[in-house]
């Protein structure tokens, strides 16, 4: 190995450890596993129901497209939101990025509040089919999903407003992105599985 | 910051910093607390560790206790109920030994060693999220005693007693199972994120080792696992919170919707650790280092990937199994591959040790830890070839097909072994393999966890009735599998197919031997702990602890 002349710089640091990026993975894919769990009881169920010549959706429901398409849509949309905000907190701007955040949180908002408004249009009663078990047990599922992620989005808000993050510390902000870009995936998965195919 | 920071103003005092204020030399030092509160606040890897350790071998003497009590009421099958009152009893302790020997016992056994243990294998100062650590566990433990008092007070997981009135404390029971799963999932990924992130640099993972390696695989795999189990019974308990549960929540069904994660192939995830604490016990007895480390690391983790098994859910059969387009899981190609997966895996593991063992030239050094990880990879090795007969009939079937006439008697054998006890014979192979597997690693890491060796002749004194214990209890119920002996002792309608009704009892009052034999064998392992931990710790026994 050649000698190295005095005055050189030291070599850069390793990289940081990313433990609240690889937790976050880890809680994210859990979620995702938790989803795929629920949607497979579902699909099946469906499966049986209609092979068997029956009727899944009880008749006197209700279940219209427009509400959840409307908050697939916010969902969408909050993915830009989101990016924005991971952009601007890698740039230093945390005004953007602050500002990102609220408008993800209020897009999150919006979808807990079309999806309460579909549950008092819908008709559908909890105990009388086991369709209206499963689309109650998966979508409440999701409103807690929704509103871990946006305690989790308020969180890093605040803590970029005490300066916490940086173009040089992203972490909280990615890993709160991941976190949302699945709460959003989930999302569109049960439009289509639920609300879609009926 | 984490819990094992040192906080400020000790460092600065410790420092002899005398420049901060007079004001603030007055103020009130902390002081870390002691008795209870130190438990009930810690956030130290070590002393989560060892309440794991200590909590979980209590509920898995528990769950033995009450295998031991199903054994007395399966010694005399035919002469109705002795120690229960009815089959819904024999149904909640049936369930209870299940969730409380391997969600109560054996995983968090696993954890705990590894939350003790894995910052010392990396070098860490702490794990990844040590207050999640904490959470974790006691979430787990308020969840396990909630269980357990919920199955006791009338609950357990659903009911087989036709036109019952359901119990509210069948939802507890529901509930806090998910309370468990939640735990042992945040455990887990903290555990999981540690080993992914607090290595040293230079570590990479194939550097790790072996035991350290096995937790990544086996927190990943219940990554995937421990999800879906919640997912079951969040279904199980919206269904019952209506009027009438439709599906999900009444009868048995929530019984059912978790079974699989008792049987194989999941049964199996539950012991992935058991593979690298055997490598690591293995080649300190050889006194060598695991050498051909990347070929084992391999194996364990194809082993973790044919051992997931939530997609493997026999709730979701047709109700019709003989009809052409019937789903029986158990009959997939896929469930029968992945049976012989595990038991090739199970070979390659073997010759992986041999390996090591004509590598290291010498002759093992005979310890309780050495004596036990022999017989937890013996009883593995049965669990996996248990498997692989139960999938005989299917993986076999093209023979039938093909001419009905070969091997009739053979496969009119293997036929009923599905539904016969041979199905608990493997759960409780594996699960005890597992078992006997953390008790040696228990007995290796004494030094790092405990400060002290455990005594070796009361560890070899130990090490009998909980190898004979384990083999008579598989090997019982594998046996009696072949004479229909129903894998469900609460459905009495099946008592009629017993073949020599009489020989059956006998292997189970054999097996009612080894559930008393391996609960001796724990408590001579806590007698060994106990008398450890009244001596003084050892400076040497830190020296001498393996890493």
């Amino acid at each position: 190995m050649a000698d190295i002349p005095v005055g050189t710089p030291l070599a850069a640091p390793l990289p940081r450890q990313r433990t609240l990026l690889v937790g976050t993975v880890f809680g994210t894919a859990a979620t995702l596993m938790y989803f795929a769990g629920l949607l497979g009881v579902y699909l099946r169920e469906r499966s049986d129901a209609l092979s068997g010549g029956g009727e899944w959706i009880p008749s006197g429901a209700n279940i219209q497209l427009a509400p959840p398409t409307v908050a697939a849509w916010t969902m969408l949309m909050s993915v830009v939101t989101m990016q924005w905000a991971v952009y601007s907190i890698a740039r230093d701007d945390r005004a953007h990025a602050i500002m990102a955040t609220a408008l993800t949180t209020l897009f999150g908002l919006s979808v807990v509040v079309t999806t309460s408004f579909q549950y008092t249009e819908m008709g559908l009663v909890a105990d009388e089919s086991i369709a209206a078990v499963l689309i109650y047990t998966i979508s409440a599922s999701h409103l807690v999903m929704i509103a871990v992620g946006l305690v989790f989005l308020l969180l890093m808000a605040f803590r970029a407003l005490a300066g916490q993050y940086s173009s040089r510390q992203t972490d909280g902000f990615v890993a709160a992105s991941i976190y949302w870009y699945a709460v959003v995936f989930v999302y569109v998965v049960i439009w289509t599985a639920i609300f879609v195919l009926k | 910051m984490t819990l094992t920071e040192t906080r400020p103003e000790a460092e600065a005092v410790a420092a002899g910093d005398d420049s901060r204020p007079a004001t603030q030399s007055s103020a009130p030092q902390w002081t870390p607390p002691t008795g209870l509160a130190r438990f009930l606040s810690t956030g130290d890897h070590m002393t989560i560790g060892q309440m794991y350790v200590v909590f979980s071998l209590v509920l898995a003497g528990l769950a033995l206790t009450l295998g031991m009590l199903m054994g007395i009421e399966q010694a005399d099958i035919d002469g109705g109920f002795g120690v229960f009152s009815n089959a819904n009893e024999v149904f909640q302790v049936f369930g209870l030994y299940r969730t409380t020997l391997i969600l109560c016992g054996l995983v968090p056994l696993f954890l705990g060693l590894a939350t003790a243990l894995v910052p010392r294998q990396l070098d860490a100062s702490s794990m990844a999220f040590p207050r999640a650590a904490a959470a974790a566990f006691w979430t787990w433990l308020v969840g396990a005693i909630t269980h357990i008092v919920a199955t006791f007070a009338y609950g357990g997981l659903g009911s087989v007693q036709a036109g019952a009135a359901r119990e509210q404390s069948v939802e507890l029971t529901v509930l806090s199972l998910g309370l468990i799963s939640l735990g042992l999932l945040v455990g887990s990924g903290v555990v999981f994120t540690t080993l992914v992130t607090q290595r040293p640099s230079g570590m990479d993972l194939l550097q790790m080792p072996a035991f350290s390696w096995s937790m990544l695989v086996a927190t990943g795999v219940w990554l995937f696992s421990l999800p879906v189990l919640l997912a079951n019974l969040i279904i199980s308990w919206v269904d019952m919170r209506g009027a009438d549960a439709l599906a999900f929540g009444g009868g048995g069904a929530p019984f059912d919707q978790v079974a699989w994660a008792f049987d194989a192939p999941q049964v199996f995830a539950w012991t992935i650790p058991l593979l690298g604490i055997t490598a690591e016990v293995f080649t300190s007895a050889h006194r060598s280092s695991p050498k051909m480390f990347e070929p084992m690391a391999f194996i364990v983790g194809a082993f973790g990937f044919f051992s997931f098994g939530a997609w493997a859910q026999s709730f979701f059969d047709s109700a019709d199994p003989t009809a052409t387009d019937a789903h029986v899981v158990t009959s997939e190609v896929l469930f029968t591959a992945f049976a012989l997966a595990i038991a090739l895996m199970v070979v390659a593991y073997g010759g992986w040790l041999a390996f090591n063992a004509y590598s290291a030239g010498q002759r093992p050094q005979i310890t309780p830890q050495f004596a036990l990880v022999t017989v937890s990879g013996a009883l593995l090795t049965a669990a996996a070839v248990t498997g692989v007969l139960r999938v005989a009939e299917p993986a076999l079937g093209v023979l039938r097909e093909a001419d009905g006439d070969i091997w009739r008697g053979f496969f009119d054998a293997m036929d009923d072994l599905e539904t016969s006890s041979l199905v608990n014979g493997l759960m409780n192979f594996a699960v005890l393999a597992g078992l006997l597997a953390a008790v040696a690693g228990l007995f290796h890491w004494a030094p790092k966890m405990l400060g002290r060796s455990l005594n070796a002749p009361l560890g070899f004194l130990a090490v009998l009735p909980l190898a004979g214990g384990a083999i008579l209890i598989g090997a019982t119920d594998v046996l009696s599998g072949f004479f229909d002996q129903p894998d469900r002792p609460f459905e009495t309608g099946s008592i009629g197919d017993i073949d020599a009704l009489g020989f059956v009892e006998a292997l189970n009052v054999i097996g009612l031997i080894g559930y008393v034999a391996v609960l001796g064998g724990l408590a001579l392992v806590a007698l060994n702990v106990a008398r450890s931990l009244a001596t003084a710790p050892t400076a040497e026994a830190e020296s001498e602890g393996a890493t």
